[in-house]
């Protein structure tokens, strides 16, 4: 079963991965809000950005390949939202493209929404790719994240692997009969291949819980934390959130 | 779809995620009072269903396909609150783990498909419901129309909330929005509606809306022959 999805590579060993969740997530959540609120045009700084979240990828010694891969989500919604903005806005001034008019403060917004998109999902990828999903919630819950919240998503963590893979073993049975579905009357196989996915995802909920309480479940898990909040992570924090302000403010000048 | 960093302005990001915590507090509340601590795996388990389910794509037409999303699926199976915090929970960790939708734009995220495409799109289903007749064909063509009237809520919120964000203009992000979310939502009921009729028939007590009552044996008194 291959399923190479949510938190991979954050298995490998360097000094981002060895960092306290809380550290990157404060963080790195940090560097996000500073660069959403920078004006557009203060290029100096989303090059400041950019470059420092290169370098953080550069330590984290993260394929180069599954960075970019992962980057490629944001396209969907640049394509489809905010690539036709040039030539609808208007003010500015205008260019010439060929057939084309295209204004300076479409261009303006579009560049926004792109260098801003493409900073912070880098951000998120330096997360998710350099700490393992359940330390990531552990840190989580360590910042007051409710307690609730998280436990059931480290369930969720637990079990989308296993629902993937029985989901995995239905579409091979499927295909395996020959299924190609080209319209959406021929949808009734999916359909039922979901009702068949939630009947048997409910009735294991069931059953983990009867295993749960029969281990003496109640209510709360307690679980280990191996991280300490040290020196290299008030750095850490110091750098990502220090380091974008005062490109920010040095930029205006 | 989910709205990347970037394309929200500050009081669009702030007001859509206090609604969106709100609705994420109450469903946890809702968890706690409903389900105790079976809440746990119970919402674990639909929400990884929910995350599973969006892996499969069904065909449109021609080839093309679109993914299903769920969230009147969750609402017709699990009730408004927990369906949309199953929803929620989806969402964030699409977020935190794929980088799928925006840290900021979480909140409209949320907004858009757990608050306006699950629990008001519920309330739809719910005063559609109550004019059809009871029963369970009229339960399904509910469920269907509402299927596809979320999706068109859910990308209209999307729409309004890029517009108000001085991102795109209305006029051509709405009707492009709602243009290309009018076929995606067609899937999307029809992958409802078959999915609860199926749970229908085997299960129909896990179909909480429903109002399932299982037939009661009668006992007739016993003669006793003297």
């Amino acid at each position: 079963m291959k399923h190479a999805f949510l938190d991979e590579y954050s298995g490998l060993q360097s000094p981002m991965h060895r960092l306290d969740p809380r550290a990157k997530l404060v963080g790195l959540v940090a560097l996000v809000v500073i660069c959403v609120s920078t004006p557009p045009d203060l290029y100096a700084a989303f090059a400041a950005y950019l470059g420092l979240e290169l370098i953080l990828v550069l330590i984290s010694r993260l394929p180069w390949k599954h960075v970019l891969g992962r980057m490629l989500i944001v396209l969907p919604f640049i394509l489809v939202v905010a690539v036709f903005l040039p030539f609808f806005n208007k003010g500015g001034g205008s260019y010439n493209l060929g057939p084309f008019t295209v204004s300076a403060h479409g261009l303006l917004v579009l560049w926004n929404v792109a260098i801003k998109s493409t900073v912070s999902v880098l951000a998120v990828i330096l997360l998710s790719s350099t700490t393992p999903f359940p330390e990531l919630l552990k840190g989580l819950e360590k910042l007051r994240v409710p307690r609730l919240l998280t436990t059931i998503m480290s369930f969720m963590y637990r079990y989308i692997f296993v629902l993937s893979d029985e989901l995995q073993r239905m579409r091979r049975a499927r295909d395996s009969r020959g299924w190609s579905g080209k319209w959406l009357w021929q949808a009734k196989v999916i359909g039922h291949m979901i009702a068949a996915l939630f009947l048997r995802s409910y009735e294991r909920g069931e059953r983990v819980y009867a295993a749960m309480l029969a281990r003496g479940y109640d209510g709360g898990l307690r679980t280990i934390y191996l991280y300490d909040f040290g020196a290299v992570e008030l750095g850490f924090v110091a750098l990502v959130t220090l380091f974008p302000l005062a490109a920010r403010l040095l930029a205006v000048g | 779809m989910h709205i990347p960093d970037g394309f929200l302005n500050s009081g669009v990001s702030i007001a859509t995620g206090v609604v969106a915590a709100g609705a994420v507090g109450y469903g946890l509340y809702k968890a706690r009072e409903e389900l105790d601590e079976k809440s746990v795996p119970m919402l674990a388990l639909c929400a990884a269903f929910v995350f599973a389910a969006q892996m499969l794509n069904f065909p449109v037409a021609g080839g093309t396909s679109g993914h299903f999303l769920g969230g009147i699926l969750a609402a017709v199976l699990l009730g408004p609150w927990l369906g949309s915090l199953v929803i929620a929970l989806v969402l964030l960790v699409q977020c935190l783990g794929f980088a799928d939708g925006g840290l900021t734009a979480l909140g409209a995220n949320v907004f858009n498909m757990a608050v306006i495409g699950t629990i008001l799109s519920y309330y739809f289903f719910y005063g559609i419901k109550a004019l059809l007749p009871k029963s369970r064909t009229a339960f399904l063509a509910a469920t269907g129309a509402v299927a596809w009237l979320s999706v068109m809520l859910a990308s209209g919120a999307a729409a309004v909330e890029l517009a108000v964000s001085g991102t795109t203009p209305l006029s051509v992000t709405l009707p492009a929005m709602l243009g290309v979310h009018a076929i995606i939502g067609v899937g999307e009921a029809v992958i409802t509606v078959l999915v609860v009729g199926t749970v229908l028939a085997v299960r129909p007590d896990l179909v909480k809306t429903y109002g399932y009552q299982p037939p009661v044996p009668r006992f007739e008194e016993a003669e006793v022959n003297q």
